[in-house]
């Protein structure tokens, strides 16, 4: 209830804080605010053009919620365990990149979620295994491999999978990807993620996982203290592994959905974004699988809708991000004013 | 070419150096800092911005607006860094995830901001500040360098006597490695560390000025290419000392200009260069697997320090 309560200030100082800088640009924050949630599908637009209403809108905005869910999972997994994984950017990008190779071979949805989980797990389980093997510091690890795989990929990417028009690699074919594209149902074009349930799922089974299983119970005590674990008869180095594996297999997830489903390409020379960003979300859903799901849909609300509101209140882009990073830096600090104050 | 890569790679491993320097006063001090690509970010921010105004004042031809740029850079990453201090001193939040937060902050706000000034004072769509090209000096020997190398150079030799011949280096060492003894001994743990975070900010401020200047003589969102990490990098190879991170700085430098050299000579197409830039990463995971149990960092890096507990 603490956390909750501490989100819930983190979310109301940010929109508040977005609110006074619309008004200070001479905007007013209630209509643009009303243009964030038309923009993500959760109000009626004013018009809409062909093929297109409200649902359209909020499949497209499942479709980019889908791969938010699945990082702040992996984030909140490996912080259970004692971990941070900031290395979920690169992570993702394996996995996608992985998924695009072996969907040139074998064309199938199912083939792309488990070459994308195994791929993170890979990844993952590396960054474990030097942990407890040479302890070398996870974070270290993560960052060094983020860019070796940015590099190595952007160079596969551009020398032999370049799409020459759009400068970004060549497009997964339709039939392994994970969103189903401009979808003709009654009458309408939707976007359907058909990782979406799976993302849901997954955050279900995690929180039975980690609050009703055995193997849960030994990552959270080796997260709270890994001395306590071992003299408690923990195996520490098998429970770290565990849990580095399983959050790299989630961020794999993640990397398969947003590479493969929500976008159909690879954009060389940079990571993906939301990477970095779930790990603020994470923290803003209280690191509880169910909490990341909630924290993910507003955060996803807010990058997804500004877009529509920008355009609308003629606002630059960037507001998006910027409302973004202050719920995530007051989601930074509030989670701790609250722990001082025991 | 020799000279070539001699005088590309220091213009590159310079930087990158200065804002090593500023992680190791924040890290030796126990505050981890991840947010030194924010910091740098930001700073490059306010340094472009200043001297795209002074240009308009001053006009394009005065250096005024080149070293009033850098003066605002510093001051910019310093007051930015403030916030990354204020997070993990004040509010006792988690560095790494404070660290994170600054990095996506500083992206969102200046991207926001380079746009809104840009539109409401010069008038312009663009989201860069346009620098134009850095003016050269001449030194004997190495050849050709940019100014902002010589200020960089004088800085950093400042830095290290601060940290390793002054009291007050001393003091922020001890707090890295064990801030209860230094409070003990009358140390202002909290105003060691906010400092040492600040002067990263400031360090940092001039490290993305000078990329600004040497990378792309603009500001633009694209200046967040990663270097902070690698400077991170740099400084977890020189474990936690300045010389041996001056050395890791200049080996990365000098890798990925000769890289290029030798790619060019070559004659193969620039996306090998993406093979090069590789190798700083791989030398640094592959030292901390083999070297790692000599590898030390600050004892008390990354605890919250509370005065209240022991």
């Amino acid at each position: 209830m603490r956390k909750f309560s501490q989100s819930l200030f983190a979310i109301i100082i940010s929109l508040a804080f977005g609110a006074l800088i619309l008004w200070l640009m001479g905007k007013d924050p209630v209509s643009a605010y009303m243009d964030i949630l038309r923009g993500s599908g959760l109000m009626e637009k004013v018009k809409y053009s062909g093929r297109q209403n409200m649902f359209t809108d909020f499949m497209s905005f499942i479709d980019a919620l889908t791969p938010m869910i699945f990082a702040s999972l992996a984030v909140a997994l490996a912080l259970k365990g004692g971990f941070f994984n900031i290395g979920i950017a690169g992570q993702m990008l394996f996995a996608g990149f992985c998924a695009h190779m072996a969907a040139l071979f074998i064309p199938s949805k199912i083939a792309v979620i488990v070459i994308g989980f195994i791929a993170g797990a890979l990844i993952g389980a590396l960054i474990g295994w030097l942990k407890y093997r040479f302890n070398v510091n996870e974070v270290v690890t993560s960052i060094m491999l983020d860019s070796i795989l940015m590099y190595l990929i952007t160079f596969y990417i551009n020398t032999f999978y370049i799409n020459p028009v759009s400068r970004q690699s060549k497009s997964i074919i339709s039939g392994a990807r994970l969103t189903l594209s401009g979808f003709r149902w009654e009458g309408m074009k939707l976007d359907i993620a058909l990782a979406f349930p799976v993302a849901i799922i997954t955050a279900v089974i995690l929180n039975w996982f980690i609050e009703r299983t055995t193997y849960g119970y030994e990552i959270k005590a080796t997260g709270l203290s890994p001395h306590a674990a071992y003299y408690a008869g923990i195996n520490v180095n098998r429970t770290a592994l565990m849990t580095m594996t399983l959050s790299g297999a989630l961020a794999g997830l993640a990397g398969v959905s947003y590479f493969c489903g929500y976008l159909a390409a690879i954009q060389p020379g940079e990571t993906p974004l939301i990477g970095f960003d779930a790990i603020a979300v994470s923290l803003l859903g209280g690191n509880n699988p169910l909490g990341c799901v909630f924290a993910s849909f507003l955060i996803t609300v807010i990058s997804k809708g500004t877009i529509y509101m920008s355009s609308r209140q003629n606002i630059d882009i960037e507001i998006a991000s910027l409302i973004t990073a202050f719920i995530l830096t007051f989601a930074a600090c509030s989670s701790f004013l609250g722990r001082r104050r025991k | 070419m020799l000279e070539m890569i001699i005088v590309d790679g220091l213009s590159f491993s310079l930087p990158l150096f200065i804002m090593a320097i500023g992680g190791i006063y924040s890290e030796k001090s126990g505050i981890t800092n991840l947010a030194l690509e924010g910091f740098q970010g930001f700073g490059a921010f306010t340094g472009a911005f200043v001297t795209v105004y002074l240009y308009g004042i001053f006009g394009a031809e005065s250096s005024v607006p080149y070293y009033a740029g850098f003066l605002f850079a510093v001051i910019g990453g310093g007051i930015f860094a403030l916030l990354h201090a204020l997070l993990c001193v004040k509010f006792n939040a988690n560095q790494v995830i404070s660290g994170v937060v600054m990095n996506i902050l500083a992206v969102a706000l200046t991207s926001f901001l380079t746009k809104r000034i840009n539109a409401s004072m010069f008038g312009s769509n663009a989201n860069k500040f346009m620098l134009g090209a850095s003016s050269r000096l001449t030194i004997p020997i190495i050849g050709e360098v940019y100014p902002f190398e010589v200020m960089i150079v004088i800085v950093s030799i400042v830095m290290w006597y601060v940290m390793y011949r002054t009291v007050y280096g001393m003091r922020l060492r001890a707090c890295g490695d064990n801030p209860h003894s230094a409070d003990a001994a009358g140390i202002n743990v909290y105003a060691v560390r906010t400092v040492a975070v600040l002067i990263s900010g400031c360090l940092s401020g001039m490290a993305g000025m000078s990329f600004a200047y040497s990378v792309s003589a603009n500001f633009s969102p694209d200046i967040y290419l990663g270097y902070g990490y690698l400077s991170i990098a740099a400084l977890i190879f020189g474990n936690w000392s300045i010389l041996p991170s001056l050395f890791a700085c200049l080996m990365f430098g000098f890798a990925r200009s000769a890289g290029s050299a030798v790619i060019h000579q070559l004659g193969l197409p620039s996306s090998y260069n993406d093979l090069v830039r590789i190798l700083p990463y791989v030398l640094t995971l592959l030292l901390l697997v083999f070297f790692g149990k000599n590898n030390r960092s600050p004892r008390a890096l990354g605890q919250v320090y509370n005065k209240g507990q022991r």
